[in-house]
């Protein structure tokens, strides 16, 4: 019952949140300077009065701004997103196609970022202040400070072009074509189709993009897992349980990290869900067909629809992975679910 | 618990290793059943499919609507217009017409179709399907519609033969017929799918939709696949009526960035990359099996100085615009811009019938300049802002422009305030309404023809965004409808050779570069071209 009463409850903030989220872009985008119809016609095209008529019309930019707000809202409620002035399609149906590619790549990149972060931060906790620490704080500082769009170029100018040991941008290689499409994500769908080959040259092709999106969260994960652990290790009971003679492995992994993660947990979140709302650069230079590319467009063309329909789907992301590390808390803390 | 983590650590070195090895360069496909040979991987010899990557995306392929740069590459690959330009420079050459007359007022033209055209669905191509196509481009007014604005009224005398009425003699309606947007369409197969061509088009046509996805034409190749922002596929049409090449395939990439362009060619992912720049060119200098073609395309940057003096302050001034000329560093801005570019004689760019090709190099003149601005009372210069849009020609910023711009004006005394304002958010507008004083623009081509740059001209769509009315140079402003109506390729030369040189030292635009081209490509690739109506003419494209 609890249990119903707070998902019962997330769902109505959800769509309280999403309402002011889909309100407030809405007011945003009429507010700052760009005109759809200046973005999307060309001079001569602009010069023409017909032309210029016809394509508000079909837009709906000729209405009053309150009445494109509450067509809008109207759509929402029956999730109609509206149709991207860009690309003439549904908003719903462009998130559709480019959201998994978004999705494959940053839940391999958070799950590189996470396994790795916290065995760094295990490892330099441990060997505190020894040479093997250093070594690790400076992958995790360089990781945290290096630019993405360099880096990526960086990675695939060695792995790919010079030692050609790694694929080249893309999500799959120009040998396989795409999946029958069932999840989105090339991996499990080829798996789906039996297809064993194209599976591992679709995660062949998450590596390069995937270590370049990790580098900056492995690095905070690792951060704070090192400083959590560190207090952890310093309290009474651990110091009880050392003295009980305890081995250092199952002192860490039975009895400190628990407590320690709770707080990583929030970083892997946070990370997760930035990696969500897509990363135009890196996507980019891996022709990455991903979110991140399409609201870059979308700004450039003064999309409004497809520009509230990302804001939307980041806004839902982060509601979403939020709701989940609640839940995890409670998973590893049972003092959080007996609150 | 030790060796738990230890299997666990193994573990993930194990699928990491598989999956780098499964990596690197393409592996050999073992997907038979994709419909793909062994062999069939671009960069390797015996493969009939070709991968070509390009810059940009584009919003739609249907040809009533495409405005944008490479949507053409595809069009002119599936469809195919009454006249076409096998090379760049030449004039517009029948391709589905076999004949054709104009009248002697120039007013009329009549075409006459080949026989045994078919579409790829198998329908026999008539008249119907020209009319169709061409009132559907008028009639939807989106951004192409001026293409079709001298055409008045289209008739079919019969299943072979239409009749264009004019609204004017129109020396460039051949080149205007090779425009993308003027491609004939399937009638029967558009129609089926919402397409309309009627006067309420612009509010009854739903086929955008369908021709988004799929092609109707009687082009060499047949549109299988587009996924937007992604790649688009084109498959040898089974049904083509003419003699095609050896490319069976087709995969068009949008790879928005060179770098990677430029590791995917010579990798051999890809076979054709259009958007090199002079530093990918240059790691692609000692690369075997690669070519690179660097030459000049029509699209071209302008300094647009405002004839009004309320808005143009200085720079309305005549002796001030020839001073500005003056000063100018042509070959500096070349550099600026890369390898291939020219700076143009005048307003017809090299390449266009009846240019007068390049500006002299020596052309600049400091102490010449500083002698027009103290003539026009500027002895000791004056301060003036430019505005400058975010956009890029071909590439190169405006903005970068603008900058070699103020540096080469202050070396006379004029010092320059450069103002950012982006395109859709002020920039635009002003352009549009003539109210920008001093600006750096650029000009892209609507149609392969000299006579759109006619547009510049006092009272041009361009020369009124000057602030140049067709009044204040009559003798001007008339040789635009001389030019219009010399359908006579020599008559017409010689009026554009008379307009280039009333310009090259007066009026408010000095044209300041022709913006290159730089298309790296694989060189077991033969017929591989720059081309400014189609970007990359796949149709004269063969494997070696």
């Amino acid at each position: 019952m609890e249990q119903l009463k707070f998902i019962g409850k997330r769902l109505i903030y959800l769509a309280v949140m999403l309402f002011g989220v889909a309100t407030l872009v809405f007011i945003l985008t009429k507010m700052i300077p760009g005109d759809p119809t200046v973005a999307n016609l060309s001079q001569r095209a602009l010069s023409d009065p017909e032309v210029v008529a016809a394509y508000k019309a079909k837009y709906g930019l000729d209405q009053p701004v309150f009445v494109q707000y509450l067509l809008y809202m109207k759509n929402l409620l029956q999730f109609d997103l509206g149709t991207s002035i860009r690309t003439n399609k549904p908003v719903l149906s462009e998130l559709s196609r480019c959201y998994p590619a978004t999705i494959e790549l940053a839940l391999f990149a958070i799950v590189l970022a996470a396994v790795f972060g916290i065995l760094f931060g295990i490892i330099s906790a441990i060997r505190r202040n020894s040479i093997l620490d250093q070594i690790v704080r400076a992958v995790s500082v360089t990781g945290v400070s290096i630019p993405s769009f360099w880096f990526a170029l960086l990675v695939l100018y060695f792995f790919y072009y010079k030692l050609q040991i790694l694929p080249g941008p893309g999500r799959l290689s120009k040998a396989f074509s795409a999946p029958a499409t069932v999840t989105g994500l090339y991996v499990i769908d080829s798996l789906l189709e039996g297809n064993l080959p194209k599976a591992l040259d679709a995660l062949s092709h998450l590596l390069l993009p995937g270590i370049v999106l990790a580098a900056f969260t492995m690095g905070l994960i690792t951060r704070t897992t090192r400083s959590n652990l560190l207090d952890v290790m310093s309290m009474d009971y651990i110091r009880t349980a050392r003295a009980k003679g305890l081995g250092r492995t199952a002192l860490i992994l039975k009895h400190a990290l628990g407590n320690a993660l709770i707080p990583v947990l929030t970083v892997i979140g946070l990370g997760l869900g930035n990696l969500l709302g897509g990363m135009v650069l890196v996507e980019t230079i891996f022709n990455w067909p991903g979110v991140g590319q399409f609201a870059y467009e979308s700004v450039l063309s003064a999309d409004f629809p497809a520009i509230i329909g990302v804001a939307l789907l980041i806004a839902l992301n982060y509601m979403v992975i939020n709701t989940i590390v609640d839940i995890l808390y409670g998973v590893i803390d049972p003092r959080v679910r007996c609150q | 618990m030790k060796k738990r983590l230890l299997a666990l650590a193994m573990g993930v070195v194990i699928v990491l290793g598989c999956t780098a090895c499964g990596g690197g360069q393409d592996a050999p496909s073992t997907e038979q059943t994709e419909g793909e040979n062994a062999s069939n991987t671009a960069g390797d010899s015996g493969s009939s499919t070709v991968v070509i990557a390009m810059g940009s995306g584009f919003s739609t392929l249907d040809p009533g609507y495409i405005y944008e740069k490479y949507p053409p590459l595809v069009i002119n690959a599936c469809y195919e217009n009454l006249f076409k330009f096998y090379d760049n420079d030449s004039a517009p050459e029948p391709c589905l017409a076999d004949t054709y007359e104009f009248s002697e007022d120039g007013m009329t033209l009549t075409v006459t179709l080949k026989d045994g055209i078919t579409f790829a669905s198998g329908n026999p191509m008539t008249s119907a399907d020209v009319l169709f196509s061409i009132n559907r481009c008028k009639n939807l007014q989106g951004n192409p519609a001026f293409i079709a604005e001298t055409i008045d009224s289209m008739e079919a005398l019969d299943d072979k033969t239409i009749v264009f009425h004019l609204t004017q003699a129109d020396s460039a309606i051949l080149s205007k017929l090779t425009y993308s947007s003027l491609a004939i369409l399937d009638s029967a197969v558009v129609k089926e799918n919402g397409g309309v061509d009627t006067a309420h088009a612009s509010t009854s046509d739903t086929a955008q939709a369908y021709l988004d996805t799929t092609s109707a034409g009687s082009g060499m190749y047949v549109m299988t696949s587009y996924i937007p922002d992604e790649e688009v596929v084109l498959e040898k049409n089974p049904n083509y009526w003419g003699e095609a090449t050896n490319v069976d395939k087709y995969i068009v990439k949008i790879q928005p960035d060179s770098n990677t362009q430029m590791m995917t060619l010579s990798t051999g992912d890809i076979d054709v990359a259009l958007n090199m720049t002079d530093d990918t060119m240059a790691e692609l200098a000692d690369a075997e099996g690669v070519e690179i073609i660097n030459e000049a395309t029509k699209t071209v940057g302008f300094v647009m100085m405002n004839m009004n003096e309320t808005y143009g302050g200085p720079v309305s001034n005549p002796k001030v615009q020839q001073a500005i000329r003056k000063a100018l560093d042509y070959s500096g801005m070349q550099i600026i811009c890369g390898e291939g570019t020219l700076t143009p004689y005048a307003i017809i760019q090299s390449g266009f019938m009846g240019s007068k090709g390049e500006r002299a190099a020596d052309y600049m003149n400091l102490e010449e300049a500083k002698a027009l601005l103290a003539e026009a009372g500027y002895a000791d210069g004056f301060d003036i802002d430019m505005t400058v849009t975010d956009l890029d020609m071909e590439g190169i910023l405006l903005t970068d422009l603008a900058q070699k711009i103020k540096d080469d004006l202050a070396q006379v005394g004029i010092n320059v305030n450069i103002v950012a304002q982006p395109w859709a958010a002020g920039y635009g507008d002003a352009y549009r309404d003539g109210t920008l004083g001093f600006t750096v623009m650029y000009w892209g081509t609507d149609y392969n023809d000299p006579n759109v740059q006619l547009e510049f001209l006092p009272g041009g769509v361009v020369g009124l965004r000057a602030g140049w009315t067709a009044e204040m140079n009559p003798e001007l402003a008339a040789m635009y409808q001389e030019t219009m109506a010399a359908t006579d390729n020599d008559a017409r030369i010689a009026v554009l050779e008379k307009i280039q040189d009333a310009m090259y030292e007066d009026g408010p635009f000095v044209m300041v570069a022709q913006a290159p081209a730089h298309i790296g490509y694989n060189t077991r690739l033969s017929g591989v071209a720059i081309s400014d109506p189609y970007v990359l003419d796949v149709t004269l494209i063969n494997i070696q």
